[in-house]
């Protein structure tokens, strides 16, 4: 099994802890793509975090939509814990989607920030 | 509680684009347990806001703060020794908060976040509706406790009208109509001789027609 | 004065059935000595690669296992030691053991490998079934326990010519010793559990199919060493003669197993079908190229829990072909090293099919020395040399004292041997109760460092998981890079992270450096976590001051092509747990008191027997049955298929029950409301006719609530009063054995209600009630006719005989296919059954007296109890188990355990297993004196509260509500640590604890810092 390396995974107890703030913080420090990985519908753990979580990924979904980074840099799969090879395949879809989307606008902002910083130009901040 | 809700981030933005750094302040009460204005939805916003300048390759300083209420002096006077440091104030409390943060620091532009809808409750988790338009003049006790003045479209006293039609309002098929409401209720109560009972014409002064309303308590007042 | 009984336990066997037992007997209070023959634990379990029906790795689910055998204080491993003789007697036995040298000092040796890699001399290496070489210095495998390496005396150069001694005069901690002798010990032990497992059958033996002959062949056993990542090709699918990819793979079932012509192997190994199933789909999935394979079989047996949904996704989705033919040879094929299958397809046409491999399911084979240990011991075996048992105290030897379980006791697969492991610990504690904790060893951690306040000091270590990380990853440029990270004071890498020497190496950095955050970069948190929390834990870190970060699962063997990829990833993957682990805060644990009480829901065979056991074991049962009277659905079986009477064995159990002064019986009694957490629980019940309310407080929760008969819609049962279930036949077999015995033609319809869309489970006990209501009508008339409409016969085990005889009888099989089901017509009143007989390929028609429907089980009304109890069920709604191989009468709420069919269908003896087994589960909390809570649990800060309810309405477990200050409140015992109400809480006012806001937020921005 392999999936594309462009992947960071991090862990939380349920998708049910995954908080808006968290997916707009990792957008707003430059990720292209952000995407929850929760338990099939029906068998969460928790009975109610993945449910919980999708709603909480359309929410952020419109955010971004509002602010133009794109909701569609945002997704939620739901996968059985055993499901390795629809976990590799969901890795693929969404690092081909990106990789068509393009870098996010704000990763290309901060880099240009940065870059700009670095050369000791006065960039637009106090 | 007041019901509010976030406004379109377009015209947040609109507001703040020639700042560089802004004060977001959110409040703990009313604007929190409706999900518009507590310490999670300024985390939000501010992290939208930043985002957008970002896209815009500009960067925004955004410093957050909830308050345990705008609406009282004292709580707004938790922010004093860093107001200054900012060009404006973004609050995300209800139209009340919004005006006693700008009578507060007469210096400072104040922008509201939110729109501030009703007085209303939660029906549901994530359901909040209009309960209570502020009339002046209580008519509960005589319409069993469901309000004629909120939930009729015509604010009628002595309904129903004639668009009422299989317990629902002509304006809407979604929309009880509110004196089915209140007839099924008072049977249900075994006084639906009360609804034979008139109600005289309401003294709509207590309402909005004498201007911004006060209330002075001298019991309490120093 | 009479002597006490010994409070110390033997265990026969280091599989996953002895590790099982070893660990319940530890837990409910015995010291256990675990004897081992081989040099480290694991038995076959720790060979295979993926286990069925979820593929799950083998080694991964296990290792943990492994580990806590291994640090289990109360459990003493005896490696190389066999059992030579046992006198004494039930309660004061004493063991005479000879243990072998291993020529390697236990104590010295640091596993470091060098004697390995020195050793000149290489020997096939059994641990990969022959496959490869391994060196005579050497370690079974990589994960062994204890992690210590061993000379082979057999094939070293120093023992076979008198010179060598190379590893000596390298070994750098002067561990190797060649004067070591063989030993004797002398261990006393209140009671014996024997876990000694099976051997696979050698099919070179009676090679009828060339397997000696051709290296292609290869037996399930060698394939499983093939697929594995640690095997002899690194995990790539290639067969053995030229190591190449193969296109094409057979399945020969039944090697070694239902057939009485070779060594008398006259039983159904039980596992072979399923295993094939997981190994024709794992091929698939491994190989790069198009891979067909083919299953040759008699019957498909996949009757465990979930197997037939296993089976129908291998066919459908996967497209294994199964085909229904024995196959007698295997020859050259056309192709040099293919090989050639003759048989029979579904038209009766002979073909030849040539295929690149064959594997042969081999069946389980007990060893001899497993023989001579019985022998040893004074235990009976039966006609297959397994251990003889009484099918209803399927764990009890001819021995008082002497318990068995696993496949010594009869074929079995993971699950069921570890039921059966817990059962016979049931077994052994309930005669020792008397003697619990007299010669146990309390762990006792060193007092916790306060950290609080203290800048980050992070130590982080970096497993090269042998080849699997190490072999992408480049460890060593990680190593470097991790030592240069903000807080990070040491960073080192080791081979195994996981062994027990780097857990004390660990400690020992954690010392030397005042280290008060831990990383390790390795595998997954899911198996590993908790070893290593337990490690930081002994240096008087508390255990969240630990982060993981996994740079194998995650990244080497995803990556596998993209070294330089995989490696950019791990430094990404250790910067954010080192981020991570800079923002970790102590957590404190709070210990709750244990109620010394079960409470069991179901007063059946399954809630009698676990009842019973408990008692003995020292703790009160209140028995709960919604019925007006004990005894369940066994009340409507009279005899076994071996000839057992139930109802007398039922009637003995109640008599036990109801005059046990532990146990309180509530009949008629139901579950109206159920709290608490494990160790603490309050049930309330309503009782009896007039429903008084009854509250009992309980430490844990039993589920024995059983199944139902399928209630046929099919087939004109319940139109025409010759239809009848076998439930129902048996009651006229035994009341009305004249009007039987007058029935000349009785037709047999198996699979009604099971293995079809609504249900699509094997209900695993209709094949051999058919079989034995079959032999009973026989014996009443032994010129009936009988036809048994089958799909695939399922007697697995010992209960082949039972088929055999059937067959011998005379009673005919006659198989029909899915979708083609019987035709069942009522014609002048008459019953008339037609179907295609695919043996003589033409429509035949019967007309019988009788039409018997082979029922199916299905589940009770779980749900509403599932509901109250928050425990999970299956999609056929039965009760789910922790985890189907080696949690498999524990649920995902602790503290409340199953058995039974509430579990899944099975027969009254396996029933009993899994009885003592949830009895065992249950005293082992039940024996603790506190239990422990808090952890990762979410908590409000009342300043910040804003009493919303949002928590309120959010928890799926309704633990929050407004306390008397008006703000929200979670009970920490009740709390699962979900996060739910951490993410939903509008004024920020929950943390989960370990999970906070800043600890993720950490981790993005330690991964985002790259941008």
């Amino acid at each position: 099994m392999s999936y594309p390396d462009s992947i960071r995974v991090i862990q939380v107890p349920c998708t049910g802890r995954v908080d808006v703030i968290h997916l707009m913080e990792a957008f707003q420090k430059g990720a292209d793509g952000v995407y929850v990985v929760g338990c099939l519908e029906g068998e969460c753990h928790y009975y109610t975090g993945n449910l919980r979580a999708k709603k909480r990924v359309q929410y952020t979904k419109k955010i971004l939509d509002e602010i133009g980074i794109g909701g569609e840099r945002l997704e939620m799969y739901n996968i059985a814990a055993s499901d390795g090879p629809r976990f590799s395949q969901v890795a693929k879809e969404m690092d081909e989607k990106i990789r068509a989307l393009g870098p996010s606008p704000i990763r290309t902002a901060l880099q240009k920030i940065h870059a700009a910083r670095q050369a000791g130009v006065n960039v637009e901040t106090s | 509680m007041i019901v509010a809700e976030r406004k379109p981030l377009e015209e947040i933005i609109g507001f703040i684009k020639d700042y560089k750094k802004i004060l977001l302040v959110g409040c703990n009460e009313c604007v929190t347990v409706c999900y518009a204005g507590g310490k999670k939805e300024v985390a939000i916003l501010a992290s939208a806001l930043k985002m957008a300048f970002l896209k815009e390759e500009k960067e925004l300083e955004v410093k957050e703060v909830t308050l345990e209420r705008q609406c009282d002096q004292e709580y707004l006077e938790e922010i004093r020794s860093i107001v200054d440091q900012y060009e404006a104030i973004v609050s995300m409390a209800c139209g009340v908060g919004v005006q006693f943060m700008a009578e507060k620091y007469q210096t400072m532009p104040v922008y509201p976040a939110l729109n501030t809808l009703f007085m209303g409750g939660a029906e549901e988790m994530g359901v909040w509706a209009e309960r209570c338009q502020g009339c002046g003049q209580c008519v509960l006790g005589q319409t069993a406790g469901i309000c004629p003045i909120t939930r009729c479209a015509k604010r009628l006293l002595n309904g129903p009208c004639g668009g009422s039609t299989k317990g629902h309002c002509e304006i809407n098929k979604d929309v009880p109509c509110a004196w089915q409401l209140i007839i099924d209720r008072l049977k249900a109560l075994g006084k639906l001789d009360d609804y034979d009972n008139l109600m005289p014409i309401k003294d709509w002064s207590a309402e909005r027609s004498g201007g911004p309303r006060k209330i002075v308590r001298e019991d309490l007042r120093q | 004065m009479e002597k006490g009984k010994t409070g110390a336990v033997v265990v026969v066997g280091g599989g996953i059935g002895g590790i099982q037992a070893s660990l319940d007997l530890a837990d409910s209070g015995f010291y256990v000595y675990l004897v081992e023959k081989d040099s480290s634990i694991g038995g076959k379990m720790s060979q295979l690669d993926k286990t069925f029906p979820t593929n799950d790795c083998s080694m991964c689910i296990m290792s943990p296992k492994l580990v806590e055998c291994g640090k289990n204080l109360n459990i003493e491993i005896l490696t190389l030691s066999e059992i030579k003789a046992v006198t004494g007697e039930e309660g004061n036995f004493q063991v005479l053991l000879k243990q072998k040298p291993r020529y390697i000092d236990l104590n010295k040796c640091i596993a470091c490998g060098t004697c390995t890699e020195k050793c000149p001399r290489k020997v096939p290496d059994d641990y990969n079934a022959g496959l490869t070489m391994r060196k005579s210095a050497y370690i079974r495998y990589p994960q062994a326990v204890p992690l210590k390496y061993l000379i082979d005396p057999e094939r070293c150069l120093y023992f076979e010519s008198g010179k060598c001694r190379v590893c000596e005069r390298f070994c750098p901690a002067d561990a190797v010793d060649f004067t070591q002798k063989e030993k004797e010990i002398t261990l006393q032990a209140g009671a014996i559990v024997l876990a000694t497992g099976f051997k696979p059958y050698d099919p070179g033996a009676n090679d009828t199919y060339n397997y000696k002959k051709f290296p292609n062949v290869v037996t399930s056993l060698e394939f499983e060493r093939i697929l594995s990542a640690t095997g002899p090709y690194q995990g790539s699918l290639l067969r053995p003669s030229d190591r190449k990819k193969p296109r094409k793979i057979a399945w020969v079932q039944c090697v070694g197993s239902r057939n009485v012509h070779f060594g008398d192997r006259g039983y159904c190994s039980g596992v072979c079908c399923t295993y094939a199933v997981k190994q024709s789909m794992v091929a698939k999935e491994h190989s790069d190229i198009e891979l067909d394979t083919a299953v040759f079989y008699i019957d498909i047996r996949t009757y465990g829990k979930d197997f037939e949904k296993f089976y129908n996704r291998s066919r459908d989705e996967m497209h294994v072909r199964y085909i229904k033919s024995r196959v007698s040879t295997i020859l050259p094929g056309d192709q040099e090293g293919d090989l050639k299958i003759r048989y029979v397809d579904e038209n009766g046409r002979v073909v030849h099919e040539d295929f690149n491999m064959v594997v042969l399911s081999v069946g389980l084979d007990i060893p001899e020395e497993s023989v001579e240990l019985a022998k040893n011991l004074g235990v009976d075996l039966n006609h297959y040399n397994f251990v003889e048992t009484g099918y209803f105290n399927p764990v009890e030897t001819s021995r008082p004292g002497v318990f068995v379980c696993g496949v010594f006791q009869g074929p079995k697969d993971i699950p069921e041997t570890v039921t059966q492991a817990s059962a016979a610990a049931a077994g052994a504690a309930s005669i020792l109760s008397e003697a619990k904790f007299t010669l146990t060893k309390e762990k006792e951690y060193p007092q916790e460092i306060d950290v609080v306040g203290q800048e980050p000091r992070i130590g982080v270590f970096i497993c090269h998981c042998g080849t699997n990380i190490a072999g992408v990853v480049n460890v060593p440029d990680v190593t470097t890079y991790a030592s240069e990270l903000p807080n990070v004071v040491i960073a080192e890498e080791n081979l195994f992270t996981c062994s027990q020497d780097t857990q004390v190496r660990i400690k020992e950095r954690i010392k030397e450096h005042h280290l008060n955050r831990v990383v390790v970069a390795s595998c997954s948190t899911r198996t590993h976590e908790s070893l290593f929390q337990d490690t930081v834990r002994e240096a008087g870190l508390n255990p969240y001051l630990f982060s993981m970060a996994n740079i194998r699962d995650q990244d080497s063997w995803v990556h596998q092509h993209d070294k330089e990829g995989a490696t950019e990833k791990a430094k990404d993957l250790v910067r954010m747990a080192v981020a991570r682990a800079a923002t970790l805060r102590p957590l404190s644990r709070q210990r709750l008191p244990v109620i010394k009480r079960v409470l069991i829901l179901g007063g059946g065979v399954a809630g009698m027997t676990a009842a019973l056991n408990i008692s003995r074991q020292g703790y009160e049962v209140v028995l709960v049955e919604a019925e007006k009277e004990l005894g369940g659905m066994a009340r409507k079986i009279h005899r076994t298929l071996s000839g057992d009477d139930v109802q007398a064995y039922i009637d003995d159990l109640i008599e036990k029950v109801t005059h046990d002064d532990k146990i309180q019986v509530l009949k008629e009694a139901l579950l109206a409301d159920f709290s608490g957490s494990k160790g603490n629980f309050k049930t309330m019940l309503n009782v009896g006719p007039a429903m008084y309310h009854r509250e009992v407080t309980h430490g844990a929760l039993i589920v024995a609530t059983g199944a139902k008969e399928y209630v046929p819609t099919e087939y004109l049962y319940g139109q025409n009063e010759s239809v009848k279930t076998q439930v129902e036949l048996e009651d006229i077999l035994l009341k009305e054995r004249e009007v039987a015995k007058r029935w000349q033609n009785i037709v047999m319809i198996q699979c009604v209600g099971s293995r079809n869309a609504e249900n699509p489970n094997c209900s695993r006990v209709c094949c051999q009630q058919a079989i034995k209501n079959a032999l009973a009508l026989k014996e009443l008339n032994p010129e009936n006719n009988i036809y048994i409409l089958y799909r695939d016969i399922r007697t697995y085990g010992f209960a082949e005989d039972y088929y055999r005889k059937a067959r011998e009888l005379g009673v005919h099989f006659m198989r029909f296919k899915e979708h083609e089901e019987p035709k069942v017509e009522q014609v002048d009143g008459r019953i008339q059954v037609s179907f295609r007989d695919l043996t003589l390929m033409r429509d035949v028609t019967i007309l019988p007296e009788q039409l018997i429907l082979s029922a199916g089980m299905v589940a009770g009304e779980t749900q509403e109890l599932a509901g109250i109890l928050k425990a999970p069920l299956t999609k056929d709604r039965f009760f789910l188990e922790a985890h189907v191989k080696l949690r498999p009468v524990d649920t995902q709420s602790d503290g409340i355990f199953i058995c039974g069919t509430a579990h899944s269908p099975k027969r009254i003896d396996e029933t009993i297993s899994q009885a003592m087994a949830a009895s065992s589960r249950a005293c082992g909390l039940l024996a603790k004196n506190y239990i422990e809570v808090g952890g990762i649990v979410a908590r409000v800060d009342p300043e910040l509260c804003a009493a919303c309810l949002i928590c309120v309405r959010a928890c799926p477990y309704e633990v929050p509500f407004i306390n008397a200050d008006g703000v929200s409140e979670i009970d920490i015992s009740k709390c699962h640590g979900c996060g739910i109400c951490a993410a939903e809480c509008p004024a920020k006012a929950i943390t989960l604890y370990h999970f906070e806001d800043a600890q993720i937020l950490a981790q993005v921005d330690g991964l985002m810092e790259a941008v």
